[in-house]
């Protein structure tokens, strides 16, 4: 983040058109992110090797906030809350909100977009 | 005197209108409530109340009347988000005309969600050394809630989609509605 308040770290090549459309939301508000930059394990096999893993899509250094966006289809996302529910068991003091479809469609609406 | 007509009919409000989540009597009793806490917690304090436009000037118009105490208004407003707009960052485009610095504030919002609108208008006046800053919503969505603010004076709790109503807009519309609405997209 320079003195205006705007990312100075390359766009990254995102995984879903949401994260490009999140990032320039953060951008606006002046929020400094950093995409997909922390890794955490959360299954691993009796030598100690790590066998499954969750990477949140974004972290906020201003407010030490992990999120994770979900816009994808309920199978998909019954998945992933049971990555999310781990996580939080095995790393309860990290701060990981999650927005799913329907809050993401929230927000659109609030600024007139859908 | 006649049941008073809803200004709202304009633009087909009755026909977006999905449910009624909070009506005038509801909004208007929970306003009082406020009043008097507010009314109570600023006893003996001047305060200069700022509503947050363009959402938060009905429910500051409605609050401030009912207040029992001696207040300053004032309005400030910020730019809104707007996809491949121009504006590349926030920033205020009305400002306050009152000098806040050594004085009690008091922000009015119509609704609180990620809170990141509300942060930059927070740090924006803080430079400003008001001796403090009070946050009252109408309406906070705390479960989109990205950067923790504290509000001190909430109306109602809201998970609800699309709001409109009661200074809440979508395209600009329906702000004058009476009541908080869910909206039939």
């Amino acid at each position: 983040m320079n003195r205006a308040g705007r990312n100075t770290q390359l766009i990254p090549k995102f995984a879903h058109s949401s994260e490009l459309e999140f990032v320039r939301f953060l951008d606006f508000y002046r929020v400094e992110w950093r995409y997909e930059s922390a890794c955490f394990a959360l299954d691993r096999d009796g030598q100690g090797r790590v066998t499954g893993s969750f990477t949140p899509d974004f972290y906020l250094p201003q407010f030490d906030l992990y999120v994770e966006l979900t816009t994808m289809k309920q199978k998909l996302v019954t998945r992933k809350n049971q990555k999310v529910k781990k996580m939080w068991r095995l790393y309860p003091e990290l701060n990981l909100k999650i927005f799913y479809g329907r809050d993401y469609r929230r927000l659109l609406f609030k600024f007139g977009i859908i | 005197m006649d049941q008073p007509v809803i200004a709202s009919d304009c633009k087909g409000a009755s026909e977006v209108v999905e449910e009624v989540l909070f009506d005038e009597a509801t909004i208007f009793k929970r306003i009082g409530e406020l009043a008097n806490q507010i009314s109570s917690d600023y006893e003996g304090r001047d305060l200069i109340v700022i509503a947050v436009l363009k959402g938060g000037f009905i429910f500051a118009s409605d609050l401030i009347r009912r207040l029992s105490l001696p207040v300053s208004i004032d309005f400030i407003a910020v730019s809104r988000y707007v996809p491949n707009s121009e504006t590349v960052q926030v920033k205020i485009v009305k400002d306050l005309d009152m000098d806040i610095k050594g004085k009690e504030v008091l922000l009015i919002e119509d609704i609180v969600d990620t809170g990141l609108s509300l942060n930059y208008l927070i740090t924006t006046l803080r430079d400003r050394e008001p001796a403090s800053i009070a946050i009252c919503s109408l309406l906070d969505r705390s479960d989109l809630r990205l950067v923790n603010i504290p509000l001190n004076y909430v109306g109602f709790t809201v998970t609800d989609e699309f709001l409109i109503g009661y200074g809440l807009d979508y395209r600009e519309n329906y702000r004058n509605l009476p009541f908080v609405a869910t909206m039939n997209l």
